[in-house]
């Protein structure tokens, strides 16, 4: 029964054209990041990069190299800009259509219809991320040949990896960023569960995201990092890091399961007292 | 089928339920009714556990909504005055989709009752390509769908053209003649309610003004309109000898219990008074309906409430 009701609200999610609109932009933004970087003076100065670092530039330019730095502002700005629109639809928009009332005339708890929808965002969130890894490995193929993993961040990072590894470290940082995904469609979705309308709950939500990664950015607060949620966000990206540093991980993983958690359960703390009404 | 114990609800300082007794038998179709903002939404809302409510109790099936929602709900069908659906969706997938939030539903079900409601050979059309009339069967598609014995209809002929009315109102009887079902019809309609119902209550300001079978909303043969050639003698002699109880000019009397028209014509020949004409108001519900409404507005500001502006009574 329960997975039969899982299969309905993965209905209604993907039935909606609006739902596929991240898998559109993202599809669009790796294509036109990849063009400009392969015309571009871009990819001879990684090129440069490399070799003035004594590696051989031909083995690192490779469609791993080129999904990695693509995906890495996507997931950064993107992803949560889509996670938390499908997360503040789940609820909200179904009671701004009315079809929440037809079905909170059904003998479902409130919170199994929660935990259904919570599950279905999370579900998208997942296969959000995997697309962009899929189609970003993809459309890197269609420019360079197969090769080592490349990541660089000025200041931060600069590491190299076997095709092989590289191929595991690629996978493994997008599981982490669909469970950063599902955190930010997770805030949507609590604000959500209030008696408001749906842009209302994902503007929110993004507000607080870009504010945590405004407050995280701006040197003076550099001390208080793991206080903000975009730092553990993030986590995805101490995959790329020589060593990784899994302690880092855990402790990111375990927070944004804490605050996956909490916000669920304000979300059926809020809705389960509120008037459903037309 | 249905029991309301001094239910209430108030939202914010606003009390949009007051104190509510209601109770629906099995077999009935219960007219709900009231005018538009009288409360029936909210009662409904209550009813289905979506409103909870501020004190009483509801007790639908046998059991407390705001304790087991889920044995009261589980044979309970509902329909909400706008049939809304998932647009971009076929029919059948809605009925799939809205069934299994009560019970795990065979295709074959849903076959038999999409025939049962006129929906066969669309339902696999999607519902943003459905006129009102469809979606209205629809609604009443998913509300059979879990084999309710309750059906909950909240202004079920809104937007729907005098033939879809009609349609609608036809189904109402089939599914009470043919079914068995128990229905509680919330409405402004009095002609639909009029129609359908053998018992009525009627709410006016979250508060019950009248609850009682139909056949005694029209028992009220006490206003009678007479024509003489001076009217305020003569209904001055009528009060004060007792034929009557009450006068509204220009012609109106209320005839005291147990006197007859006859009576009042013969009483006024004696006085000498010619009669030009004399009517017993024909009673329906609609003026039952407006008369209580009219003392309920009349009794709310004496209790220090604002009375609510009456919206006009609609014909369909």
């Amino acid at each position: 029964m329960i997975l039969l009701q899982l299969r309905n609200e993965l209905w209604k999610l993907f039935g909606k054209k609006r739902t596929y609109l991240g898998f559109v932009m993202f599809l669009l933004a790796q294509a036109v990041i990849l063009l400009v970087f392969r015309f571009s003076p871009a990819s001879r100065q990684m090129g440069r990069l490399l070799e003035n670092n004594g590696y051989d530039m031909t083995q690192f330019l490779s469609p791993l190299t080129a999904a990695t730095f693509t995906n890495f502002w996507l997931a950064v700005i993107l992803l949560p800009l889509f996670g938390a629109l499908v997360g503040g639809d789940l609820v909200a928009k179904e009671a701004e259509d009315g079809t929440l009332r037809l079905i909170l005339a059904r003998p479902i708890s409130r919170l199994r219809l929660l935990a259904l929808k919570w599950v279905a965002g999370a579900i998208f969130s997942m296969l959000l991320c995997l697309a962009l890894g899929v189609t970003g490995l993809l459309f890197g193929q269609t420019c360079f040949p197969w090769g080592g993993l490349f990541y660089f961040f000025p200041g931060e990072a600069f590491a190299v990896f076997e095709p092989r590894e590289g191929l595991i470290r690629f996978a493994g940082a997008h599981v982490f960023m669909s469970i950063a995904a599902t955190s930010v469609m997770g805030l949507s979705f609590l604000f959500g569960c209030f008696n408001v309308k749906p842009a209302a709950a994902t503007i929110l939500a993004l507000s607080l995201v870009f504010l945590s990664f405004i407050m995280m950015n701006i040197p003076w607060f550099n001390d208080l990092k793991p206080w903000f949620l975009t730092y553990h966000l993030n986590l995805w990206q101490q995959l790329y890091g020589e060593p990784i540093q899994w302690g880092r991980i855990g402790e990111s993983l375990f927070i944004l399961i804490g605050i996956n958690a909490t916000f669920f359960a304000g979300g059926v703390a809020v809705f389960s007292v509120r008037d459903i009404k037309s | 089928m249905i029991t309301l114990q001094k239910l209430t609800k108030i939202f914010g300082g606003r009390t949009a339920v007051d104190s509510l007794d209601l109770s629906v038998p099995k077999g009935a179709i219960f007219g709900l009714l009231g005018h538009n903002g009288a409360g029936k939404s909210t009662t409904i809302g209550m009813l289905l556990g979506q409103v909870w409510p501020t004190s009483g109790s509801v007790l639908v099936c046998g059991h407390d909504v705001t304790r087991d929602r889920h044995s009261a709900l589980q044979r309970v069908g509902a329909i909400f005055e706008t049939p809304i659906f998932y647009e971009y969706l076929s029919g059948r997938r809605n009925l799939e989709i809205l069934s299994t939030y009560t019970a795990p539903t065979s295709a074959a079900r849903i076959a038999e009752v999409a025939e049962w409601v006129g929906l066969a050979g669309r339902e696999d059309s999607k519902v943003r390509t459905y006129s009102h009339g469809m979606r209205a069967r629809l609604a009443l598609a998913q509300a059979l769908l879990p084999g309710p014995e309750l059906l909950i209809l909240d202004e079920p002929t809104n937007g729907l053209d005098p033939e879809g009315i009609h349609e609608m109102r036809e189904t109402i009887r089939r599914l009470h003649r043919e079914l068995g079902l128990t229905i509680l019809l919330s409405s402004h309609l009095l002609s639909e309610v009029e129609q359908l119902c053998s018992r009525i209550a009627v709410i006016h300001g979250g508060r019950k003004v009248f609850d009682g079978p139909l056949s005694e909303t029209r028992a009220n043969p006490s206003r009678v309109h007479l024509q003489v050639d001076h009217f305020d003698p003569a209904s001055s002699t009528l009060l004060a000898e007792g034929w009557i109880t009450a006068v509204e000019r220009p012609d109106t009397v209320f005839l005291t219990p147990g006197r007859t028209v006859g009576g009042i014509v013969r009483r006024l020949v004696e006085l000498g008074i010619e009669v030009e004409g004399i009517t017993r108001e024909e009673a329906t519900l609609e003026s039952f309906y407006l008369e209580l409404v009219k003392t309920a507005r009349l009794q709310q500001p004496a209790a220090g409430g604002r009375p609510p502006a009456l919206p006009p009574v609609q014909k369909p």
